[in-house]
């Protein structure tokens, strides 16, 4: 009898559902793909019922439900910290109590309430839940595991190794001294949104030069020789109340935290580029001391630091180890896959089976719902909704690479949708890389945005190393690589305290100016045939047709939406956006052939900024 | 996020979307649902001859049939294959549809396929559904919308004319319907009252029902009613066209099984529609009451009136002594 086990996280940010069955991933899903509400912490009960749907199996048919994280040891770490630092923790009393005590403590009963089914609810622990999802999928038999978040129940860091379906935590760093909510405190102070703006400050990093970096070393945090950490809490916020940083840290920087959305200063630019910098220092060091406790030649990577791709690339190009893989997911929704292959085999026992070809066991991230060419049929007819259907493949990819080849913002829906925060080609909004207008186009007509990241690269992995200094893949858009110096452009230097990075922004600095950042990085996806043939077939179509395998590659939604998921999703931002094409399953939408959209934008004020 | 389960249909209206798998989100847990290349909600895929050594059984119906709030695999018919030795159900029912539909479902399909039984499931107060040229459509955004359904019109000398097919396909604004506005189903009668009364949950449903003792199907309390009229001849009209044995198996509302209405009228009319027809009638109602009354309740979800798994059961173990015997008959007459 197969062993499906149903993993779940949420409550606090990302909530989401995975299934695996006899140890293979079935379905993963994020709640806010189905919600449209960004970064949904609520009980993922859409994600579940898709995953079940996937699985196509009743509720009693699974031996387990397991939670990602322990709400006792959660609460135990809160109580105490609030304890601790009392009575100046009011706030953040208020904040944590209806999660740690309404809500938590009651998953067993939102699950027996949801699926009306008396099936076991497991606990894993989240830092083990973390690891897992990264130990488990990943191509190797036996490896070196580094967690790095902000905080699960006490632990901010552990080092764990995992050989067959065994996973065993050689280490960890408890609470309050966290790499990850160092870098939150940075992003923070520099205007961004928690928990999601650190992608911004990683990309505003190369802007700026690590001048605080030593101020960094000096006050906040101090490391060991052999990587661990201490921070100096004195600096912070996040121990009393709901605010990362004080005065003190203030202090430190020149002054009071930059406000959201007001211009971005030279300071942001330097503190940026000083906390990138420390943190893969950090990051080197401990992988250097994980190398050295566990002998293996592998590591798995996985929390929210795993998704700095600027510290992942050097991690690779650093050689510590002779190679790395990082979940995708590698947030706390990722925790839902981990929980359940974590209970799967040290629970269940279900042997693990690493894929004899190499590849890892995440199906190239491809884990949400697919629409097939009926339903999408069925939507367009039902609302007419003019379209042109082009059943084969390489014809239909021959059109979208023409429009992209002229200029054209093409939409993206193609199979499954991708588990983790990267669009993959399947959930994407594509452009020409090779245009210097694809950029501002991209961000000011599509995004919404006047951004200073550029977009990221798909690209042929059989042609990766012809554009980007890269010798492995790097499917998941994890890896930030350098574009070959071949293709580069001379740049004019930038003078001495120049404030103003707008001018920069648009510069075109290589071949392919839409992908290449400041530095001449790229953040890299490859692709490849096995993963999703639709995308690789249309790669190289545009290769083909241009001699240039590389598409941008952006999430298919404006800001502060989450990407899209179905049919519908995508046709609305498609016509709430200046994308001239869009590509549904196997039909193609013209822009100019839509009828008129209700000219009402109040859909603006959906999306929280974010 | 709901899944759009359902495709236009040039003759029925719609149909679901052929290949569909999907679990449907329901207030008793959720339901997986797979749907056939033909379009229909069937494990078996549609296939003309026989297999052989297995007769086989084609059922019509609406979403009592076709499992609206259970899996597949819950369903009478499905239930059936289990009870009735060497029996293979073709389920064509289609939720939402009229018994006028189903006919036009039966006339496309039925005949490039080899069975030795057709099972006409009428959920009573499908006879609503047939008098109705309009039927609301609610799209996935909650819009209310009005879509046009393929209809028969019975003249005064018995002929039956079809309407509406090619069934129009854009959504019909109501205000625009003008005298027509009378014609759309609106699932049952009292609209404004029966809003009112549904928002206030289903406890205090049942009890002004039963207290009003409500009568959900006045149409079939004559047989002169202009609905019923309309109804029989469908039925009679389908029945004859029949090449295999014929089960009427009129599906009750739940106000007849749990006695807060009288079931007379339209047991009586379908009594005299078999006895003029020549067509099996199985009447599942008395197997529906044998059981406690309180326990009779758990027949039909805490909101959704349709049948629970366990009802499921309860009309499969009713249908299958007669689709044996049945069967039983056909075989010793090949």
């Amino acid at each position: 009898m197969t062993t499906h086990v149903l993993g779940i996280s949420g409550f606090y940010h990302d909530s989401a559902a995975a299934l695996v069955a006899d140890g293979e991933i079935i379905a993963a899903a994020q709640e806010e793909r189905f919600t449209r509400k960004k970064h949904d912490p609520r009980f993922p009960r859409h994600a579940i019922n898709y995953c079940l749907q996937e699985a196509f199996i009743e509720p009693s048919e699974l031996a387990a439900v397991v939670f990602y994280d322990n709400p006792i040891l959660s609460a135990d770490r809160i109580v105490r910290s609030i304890v601790a630092h009392a009575p100046r923790t009011r706030e953040q009393w208020l904040a944590a109590a209806p999660s740690f005590l309404g809500v938590k403590p009651f998953v067993a009963a939102h699950v027996r309430e949801l699926l009306r089914v008396d099936v076991p609810v497991l606990f894993a622990r989240h830092h083990l839940s973390h690891a897992a999802s990264s130990f488990y999928p990943s191509p190797f038999e036996r490896a070196a595991v580094l967690t790095l978040d902000g905080v699960g129940e006490w632990a901010t860091t552990s080092l764990a190794v995992g050989e067959g379906r065994d996973l065993t935590v050689l280490k960890e760093l408890h609470y309050p001294h966290s790499l990850g909510l160092l870098y939150s405190a940075f992003t923070s102070f520099c205007g961004f949104k928690v928990n999601s703006g650190e992608y911004k400050l990683m990309g505003l990093a190369p802007y700026g030069e690590p001048r605080y970096a030593d101020q960094i070393r000096d006050h906040l945090i101090s490391v060991r020789a052999d990587g661990s950490f201490e921070l100096d809490t004195s600096y912070f916020g996040y121990l009393e109340g709901n605010r990362m940083t004080n005065e003190r840290f203030e202090a430190l920087f020149g002054g009071p935290p930059r406000e959201a959305e007001s211009r971005i200063t030279r300071r942001e630019m330097d503190l940026a580029a000083s906390i990138q910098k420390v943190t893969e220092d950090v990051v080197l060091g401990i992988a250097r001391h994980l190398r050295a406790e566990s002998g293996m030649d592998a590591v798995c990577l996985a929390g929210g630091v795993a998704l700095n791709c600027v510290a992942n690339g050097l991690l690779q190009r650093e050689k510590i180890f002779d190679r790395v893989w990082i979940q995708p997911a590698s947030g706390d929704a990722g925790g839902a896959l981990g929980a359940a292959l974590l209970a799967s085999h040290q629970r269940f026992g279900v042997e693990r089976h690493t894929p004899t070809n190499g590849r890892d066991a995440q199906k190239g991230s491809y884990l949400g719902p697919a629409f097939s060419s009926s339903e999408v049929r069925a939507f367009l007819e039902r609302h007419g909704y003019p379209y042109e259907a082009i059943p084969d493949v390489a014809a239909r990819n021959t059109v979208v690479a023409k429009a992209l080849a002229d200029g054209k913002i093409v939409g993206h829906l193609s199979g499954r949708m991708e588990f983790g925060p990267r669009s993959l080609g399947a959930r994407s909004i594509l452009g020409d890389a090779r245009s210097a207008s694809t950029q501002s186009v991209m961000n000011l007509k599509i995004k919404y945005r006047e951004s200073f990241r550029p977009f990221a690269p798909s690209v042929l992995a059989e042609r990766a190393g012809d554009y980007f200094e890269l010798d492995c893949e790097s499917p998941y858009m994890l890896l930030v690589a350098p574009v070959r110096k071949e293709l580069r452009l001379p740049v004019p230097p930038r003078g001495e305290g120049d404030d103003d990075m707008l001018p920069l922004v648009n510069q075109v600095r290589s071949t392919l100016p839409a992908i290449t950042h400041v530095d001449h990085s790229a953040r890299v996806q490859t692709v490849a045939h096995e993963d999703h043939p639709v995308f690789h077939g249309l790669l190289r179509a545009f290769e083909e047709l241009t001699g240039c395998g590389v598409l941008v590659n952006t999430s298919f939604n404006v800001r502060g939406e989450p990407i899209v998921c179905s049919p519908k999703d995508a046709y609305t931002c498609f016509m709430r956006t200046e994308m001239d094409l869009l590509v549904l399953e196997d039909c193609i939408l013209y822009k100019a052939l839509q009828p008129a959209l209700d000219a009402d934008d109040s859909w603006r004020n959906e999306y929280e900024l974010d | 996020m709901q899944r759009q389960v359902y495709e236009y249909h040039p003759v029925f209206g719609y149909r679901f979307i052929p290949g569909l798998k999907a679990r449907i989100e329901h207030e008793a847990g959720g339901y997986l649902m797979r749907i056939n290349q033909a379009g229909f909600r069937c494990e078996r895929e549609v296939q003309a001859a026989r297999t052989p050594g297995r007769s086989r059984v084609l059922l019509f119906g609406d979403s009592f049939s076709a499992g609206d709030g259970v899996s597949n695999k819950q369903r009478y018919g499905d239930l059936l294959e289990e009870l009735v030795p060497n029996v293979e159900v073709f389920n064509f029912a289609l939720s939402g549809s009229g018994t006028d539909q189903q006919y036009l479902i039966h006339r496309e399909h039925a005949p490039g396929i080899e069975h030795d039984l057709v099972v006409i499931a009428v959920l009573v107060e499908n006879i609503r559904r047939v008098a109705a040229r309009y039927r609301q459509y609610a799209t996935l955004d909650g819009q209310e919308l009005v879509l046009a359904k393929p209809y028969f019109e019975l003249s005064a000398d018995g002929e039956l004319t079809l309407r509406h097919v090619p069934v129009p396909k854009e959504p019909i604004p109501e205000a625009s319907l003008g005298e027509e506005r009378d014609e759309v189903d609106r699932g049952g009668r009292f609209e404004w009252l029966r809003s009112t009364v549904n928002r206030l949950g289903p406890t205090v449903k049942d009890l002004a029902q039963r207290v009003s003792r409500y009568q959900p199907l006045p149409h079939y309390d004559s047989p002169d009613h202009d609905d019923w009229r309309l109804l029989r001849a469908i039925l009679s009209r389908w029945i004859a066209e029949c090449r295999a044995t014929v089960v009427l198996f009129p599906l009750p509302v739940y106000q007849y099984v749990e006695d807060s209405a009288s079931p007379d009228g339209y047991r009586a009319r379908f009594e005299e529609l078999a006895r003029d027809t020549g067509a099996t009638l199985h009447d599942p109602l008395p197997d529906l009451r044998s059981f406690p009354l309180a326990e009779r309740r758990s027949f039909r979800f805490e909101v959704d009136c349709h049948p629970t798994p366990k009802a499921h059961r309860i009309l499969a173990e009713s249908l299958a002594p007669t689709v044996r015997a049945l069967l039983a008959k056909s075989e010793a007459r090949s």
